[in-house]
């Protein structure tokens, strides 16, 4: 009789970059809402829509006085009597942190999973440097990799990841400027305060979040039934149940309640919360999330419920 | 060797190990089944949900007595138990001394006894020491202690008999065998039944001071003796007598008559712990009276076998009074006593008349063993012929005096002994002689044995005329010697004579229970069957003898005659053994047990010397060490399922286990299938089938195959067209009509059969009546047409109603009437108030249905159900049939196009009438249900 549930091994980081490119390259390029990072004036590659400081030409504008003569577009004003300015669109990089929880406990898979958690929550968190890197957003992972502006910032990502230590923690967002964007990735099983004492002073600051929370299936279903001995992966510590189907309903009310309760923590922060297990395709949460870092309201109505 | 039981162990040392269990114990209620290893992150969450009371640490106490049940299996394996252990260890101090039973009981397993005897007989050929065997059934003993060839042969030659066996005897003969030797062994296989002289022969054998007693068979012995079979009022009684009496057990019995053939069975059930009970056998009297011999299923012993002669039989006795019976005061009546005393043990019969000449002959026809007969004076000449004939042919007469036949003239043919005319009265008014008591009963009479009645006197009597030879007639006679009860054989019957009345008037003899023995004995010596072959009496010679396997064998050997002349039947011993005695023409049974006798197990005495007791069947040592093994690993496969089954392993894997349980039965069930493929499917299609299947999913019209041809063909062109006419009118759709051949063909399938009469037909076979007559019966309804306008059915005179009163004759028909006004025949489908054919005036009877209390409140009437037979004159089918072009074939008579209009209507109305019954009768109330809804 084997067990429902095994500790896989660590992911190969290079190997779980191939996935991600795959399951990037199923949505369109992400473009990071950026409401509230209007002074960010650091130059990057993605157009505002809007006239600003950039490379790319935007319009052309009737010179108004005062403004310096060095804007003028003579090329454009020699056809009329008018001067012109050229408008230049603005275009701003945006810095989005992204972090993976890789503790033990990620390591967990059932047998109605498809892949572990680690697996999951690399995958996703490389899908996202893929996609944001390819909007020309700055990538940064705490403690790993000091923000960068690459069309490679994946492949770099998984590079860094390969060779930092495995990031057991919560990561420390103190460092994290108040106009970045910050995307957690985890199971988030320690207290529930743990979370909230390391987002809560970032969230104050202004620090815009994403928690993706990763669930393997038989961590919320609980299909255990018969006499089994329950070991926590991290503290080793271990729990018997005489017989486990009986309290499979309890389990499964706590477990909502607690996530209920997790959600609402972040939530109030103005943070969003989204639930991923690993029984579902992982694009599933790629879009939710891509969706939610695009501030599509749509997507995020369906996707944080 | 375990007290008492045949059991034993191996190495008894190891069941200290039985010790160890409460430790075990112990340990198994510590240790909890190993648990599912499982990591789990959200072990917080878990540990919020789950109540430490709920995590058994134990397992359940029916598994730990499980596993230590295992445990005791395998400790008890290893001290190796077996049971029945061989004993070994005769004694070598003398010769060894075998008594081998070889009764009746011992036949059954007479193999193993002598297996038994002869592994005796193997180790005292290892001790080589001489062996001294008897065999305490057999007539001669030859007890010298001889070699173990010899003995050997000795218990090869050794059969078991159909006989009790003589312990005393054949002890007699060991001890004469042993002279002075002192036996070394003595070894007694015994049947377990005990004897008369069982005690006393044990007790000679124990003076023998053998140095060990050993014996074999007196424990689990098991024999069934049938003692008794009563032919009773109702059914054949039989007791029976078993050796152990613990359970309860039910045993076969089987009838058969004299060729051997079953005919009747029955069963006897012992309660537990009786040991004695009483079966029947339930069969009529004939049949009972055919019983030869009674056996008891799957038991073949001489004892168990019960072999039944002519006074078995039932008596079939005629009963004859001169009196007419007076039902109001029966108890002065003569027959009433008779009645009471023998009904238990015989068939009576009564003379259904007082007329003699006319009775006599009828009870005489009834072939009787006894006729009975109070207080008859005279008979008609002829009927005192027949009478005396039937005595001669064997028959028993017994005769009541009484006032008409003290008043007769003396008529010696149908008494024993001349009497006088008039009767003597004792202690009367005029007499000084007191009322006068019985003597002591002769002792060859009949009567010899029952205890002589001190009660009984008689104030009354009639008088033997003083003969020679009234001494030896006399069967009973009162204190001063005048006879009570003469007899005398008169060819091969009897006349019993019984000089008082049948009733209280002359004696008290009549109410008292010896009067119930004296005739009942009486009857008992009659013959069974009047004309029979000759009753044993005297000294009969064996004829058929039982062996001790039961079977009936030609006699043989050295059975002696039996000796009938003391009056009673011998016991059964080794000079008689039990069987048939006589001939073919009559023969008296003997059985080895009488009625009464019970068995009992064996007494044995407390000995000097030890005692070894054993069960035969010595060689039957069974190693119990497999089996508890097996037994053990059983228990260990259940003992893991079970923890599988605790631990999830089903449910795990969503197989639930009713699921699991379901898939098993399926299995079962596709297996069962597959392995008795086709049985499900009967054979039951039979010819015609088809036709029937055909004919079933239309309804159609019948009309009888006459066998005229004009009649069928108008009957067929009538039925087709008013077919017609019903399918364009009303919602019934008819097929073409069917001719039937009431003779051979399914009627069941018609609602309606018309029945023309014909001239030229011929008249319907009595089968084909009794056709009609089922199909009436279960619902089917005739139309009979005579097509002659008759007005009367019972006067008409034209060769067609003459037809149908031949015909009706045989038919079972209900009264019947002209189609009153309000029958729901004129109201079925269209409103009608006469049922024209062609002739417009002829009625329709139909069967007559009671009259109501309140015909004004109906306005139509009908009986439960639909009339099976409808009468008619009209010729219908003529006015209904149209030839090819649609034109009718017959004018109306008189010619009116309407009245065709209204035969077709009539058909409508009687076939509507036919399929809807009552139904049509109850819409008349449709309009005041209605109202009653308040619609």
């Amino acid at each position: 009789m084997a067990p429902i549930g095994q500790l896989t091994r660590p992911t190969e980081r290079l190997d779980v970059l191939a996935r991600a490119r795959q399951r990037a390259a199923l949505l369109p390029d992400c473009l990071a809402e950026a409401r509230r990072v209007a002074n960010t004036v650091i130059a990057g590659w993605h157009g505002r829509r809007k006239r600003g400081i950039g490379e790319t030409f935007w319009q052309f504008r009737p010179y108004v006085d005062g403004e310096s003569l060095s804007r003028i577009d003579w090329r454009r004003s020699a056809r009329d009597d008018n001067l012109y300015v050229r408008d230049r669109e603005w275009e701003a990089a945006h810095t989005i942190w992204l972090w993976a929880d890789q503790s033990p406990s990620m390591l967990y898979k059932s047998d109605v999973a498809i892949v572990s958690k680690e697996s999951r929550a690399l995958v996703l968190m490389l899908a996202l440097a893929e996609i944001l890197s390819r909007s020309g957003e700055r990538i940064g992972c705490p403690g790993v990799m000091e923000p960068v502006a690459s069309r490679n910032a994946a492949e770099r990502l998984a590079l860094a990841l390969a060779h930092a230590p495995i990031q057991t923690t919560l990561p420390d967002l103190g460092r994290i400027g108040r106009m970045s964007d910050v995307v957690l990735i985890g199971d988030f099983l320690d207290a529930d305060e743990t979370l909230e004492s390391c987002i809560g002073p970032a969230a104050r600051r202004g620090v815009r979040g994403h928690v993706i929370e990763v669930a393997d299936p038989a961590e919320e279903t609980f299909p255990y039934s018969g006499r089994t001995e329950f070991r926590d992966p991290e503290t080793g510590q271990k729990l018997v149940a005489g017989r486990a189907e009986t309290i499979a309903a309890d389990y499964r009310k706590e477990w909502i309640a607690r996530r209920e309760s997790l959600a609402q923590g972040v939530r109030k922060m103005g943070w969003s919360f989204l639930a991923h297990r690993t029984d579902r395709l992982a694009s599933e949460a790629l879009a939710a999330a891509h969706g939610h870092l695009s501030g599509i309201p749509a997507a995020k109505k369906a996707a944080f419920s | 060797m375990m007290a008492g039981l045949p059991f034993a162990f191996g190495a008894p040392a190891i069941l200290f190990g039985l010790l160890a269990l409460p430790v075990i114990w112990w340990l198994l209620r510590l240790t909890p089944p190993r648990p599912q290893a499982e990591p789990f992150a959200p072990l917080a969450i878990l540990a919020r949900v789950l109540k430490p009371e709920e995590t058994p640490s134990r397992s359940p106490w029916w598994l730990t007595a499980l596993r230590l049940l295992i445990a005791a299996l395998v400790i008890l394996a290893l001290a190796e138990p077996v049971l029945n252990p061989r004993d070994r260890g005769l004694s070598s101090d003398g010769p060894l001394a075998l008594v081998i039973d070889n009764g009746w009981a011992s036949a059954p397993d007479w193999d193993a006894r002598v297996e038994a005897a002869g592994m005796l007989i193997n180790e005292a050929e290892d001790l080589d020491i001489p062996v001294a065997i008897v065999f305490t059934a057999n007539r001669r003993h030859d007890a010298t202690p001889a070699t173990f060839e010899q003995a050997r042969d000795q218990l090869r030659a050794a059969r078991p008999q159909p006989l009790r066996p003589e312990r005393n005897a054949a002890v007699t003969a060991l001890v004469a065998a042993l002279g002075q030797t002192r036996p070394g062994t003595i070894a007694y296989v015994t049947d377990g039944i005990e004897t008369a002289d069982a005690a006393d022969a044990l007790n000679r054998l124990s003076a023998l001071e053998a140095s060990a007693i050993r014996i074999i068979g007196a424990t689990e012995a098991k024999a069934l003796a049938l003692t008794g079979a009563d032919n009773g009022a109702e059914a054949l009684d039989i007791t029976a007598s078993r050796l152990d009496t613990a359970p309860a057990e039910s045993f076969g019995l089987t009838a058969s008559d004299s060729k051997g053939r079953e005919i009747a069975a029955g069963e006897i059930r012992f309660e537990a712990g009786a040991a004695e009970a009483t079966g029947t056998i339930s069969a009529p009297f004939e049949i009972r009276n055919d019983i030869a011999r009674l056996d008891v299923t799957g038991i073949d012993t001489a004892g168990s076998v019960r072999l039944l002669d002519d006074s078995f039989r039932r008596r079939r006795v005629a009963l004859i009074s001169g009196e007419a019976a007076d039902i109001a005061q029966p108890l002065l009546s003569p027959l009433y006593y008779i009645n009471r005393a023998l009904s238990p043990y015989a068939d009576l019969i009564e003379a259904d008349s007082d007329e003699m000449s006319a009775s006599i002959p009828k009870l005489l026809a009834q072939s009787p063993a006894v006729i009975v007969m109070s207080d008859i004076g005279t008979l008609p000449d002829d009927v005192s012929t027949s009478l005396s004939e039937w005595v001669d042919r064997g028959g028993t007469l017994i005769r009541f005096a009484g006032p008409r036949l003290a008043a007769a003239p003396a008529d010696s043919r149908l008494l024993p002994v001349l009497l006088r005319k008039g009767e003597r009265e004792l202690g009367g008014a005029l007499s000084w002689i007191e009322p006068q008591p019985l003597a002591d009963y002769p002792a060859t009479g009949p009567f010899a044995g029952l205890p002589t009645p001190r009660d009984i006197t008689v104030r009354r009597q009639v008088l033997a005329e003083p003969t020679s030879d009234l001494a030896a007639r006399t069967w009973a006679s009162l204190a001063d010697g005048t006879p009570l009860v003469t007899a005398t054989d008169r060819g091969a019957g009897r006349i019993v004579l019984f000089h008082v009345t049948a009733e209280a008037s002359w004696s008290n003899l009549p109410i008292s229970g010896h009067f119930v023995d004296m005739l009942r004995r009486v009857v008992q010596l009659s013959r069974a069957v009047a004309g029979g072959g000759e009753a044993g009496s005297g000294i009969l010679p064996p004829w058929r003898l039982l062996d001790a396997n039961a079977a009936l064998l030609p006699a043989s050997g050295d059975a002696r005659p039996l000796d009938l002349t003391g009056g009673k039947v011998p016991a059964a011993g080794p000079d008689n053994p039990p069987g048939l005695y006589g001939g073919e023409d009559g023969f008296v049974a003997l059985n080895l047990f009488n009625s009464g006798e019970t068995l009992a197990p064996i007494a044995i005495p407390e000995f000097e010397v030890p005692v070894t007791r054993s069960a035969i069947a010595s060689d039957s040592a069974v190693d119990f060490r497999p089996w508890l093994f097996a037994a053990a690993l059983i228990a260990l496969l259940a003992d893991t399922l079970i923890v599988l089954v605790l631990n999830g392993a089903f449910r795990r894997r969503g197989l639930r286990p009713s699921s699991a349980t379901a898939m098993v039965l399926i299995a079962g069930l596709s297996l069962s299938v597959f392995a008795a493929p086709g049985t499900g499917h009967a054979q039951d299609a039979q010819p015609g089938d088809a036709d029937l299947l055909e004919s079933l999913d239309r309804t159609r019209l019948a009309y009888v195959i006459t066998g005229d041809e004009e009649t069928d063909n108008i009957s067929r062109l009538g039925l087709d067209s008013l077919s017609r006419y019903l399918f364009s009118r009303t919602a019934l759709e008819p097929g073409t009509a069917v001719g039937v051949d009431i003779e051979t063909d399914q009627l069941a399938l018609y609602p309606l059969i018309y029945w023309p009469m014909s001239e030229d037909a011929d008249m319907p076979s009595p089968g084909a009546i009794s056709r009609i007559d089922a199909y009436m019966k279960s619902g089917g309804t005739v139309l009979f047409d005579t097509r002659d306008r008759i007005v009367d059915l019972g006067g008409g005179s034209s060769i067609l109603t003459l037809r149908l009163q031949q015909i009706l004759a045989s038919l079972d028909i209900p009264p019947l009437e002209p189609v009153p006004a309000d029958h729901v025949l004129t109201k079925s489908f269209f409103l009608l108030d006469t049922f024209p054919g062609r002739y417009s005036d002829g009625p329709l009877w139909v069967e007559a249905i009671p009259e109501t209390d309140n015909p004004a409140e109906r306005p139509a009437r009908t009986g439960d159900g639909v009339s099976s037979i409808l009468i008619t004159g009209n010729d219908m089918a003529a006015a209904w049939a149209v030839d090819e072009q649609g034109f009718p074939m017959f004018a109306t008579v008189p010619p009116d196009p309407w009245q065709r209009e209204y035969a077709f209507r009539a058909g409508v109305n009687i076939v509507m009438y036919m399929l809807t019954g009552n139904y049509k009768a109850d819409q008349v109330h449709i309009p005041a249900l209605l109202e009653r809804l308040g619609q």
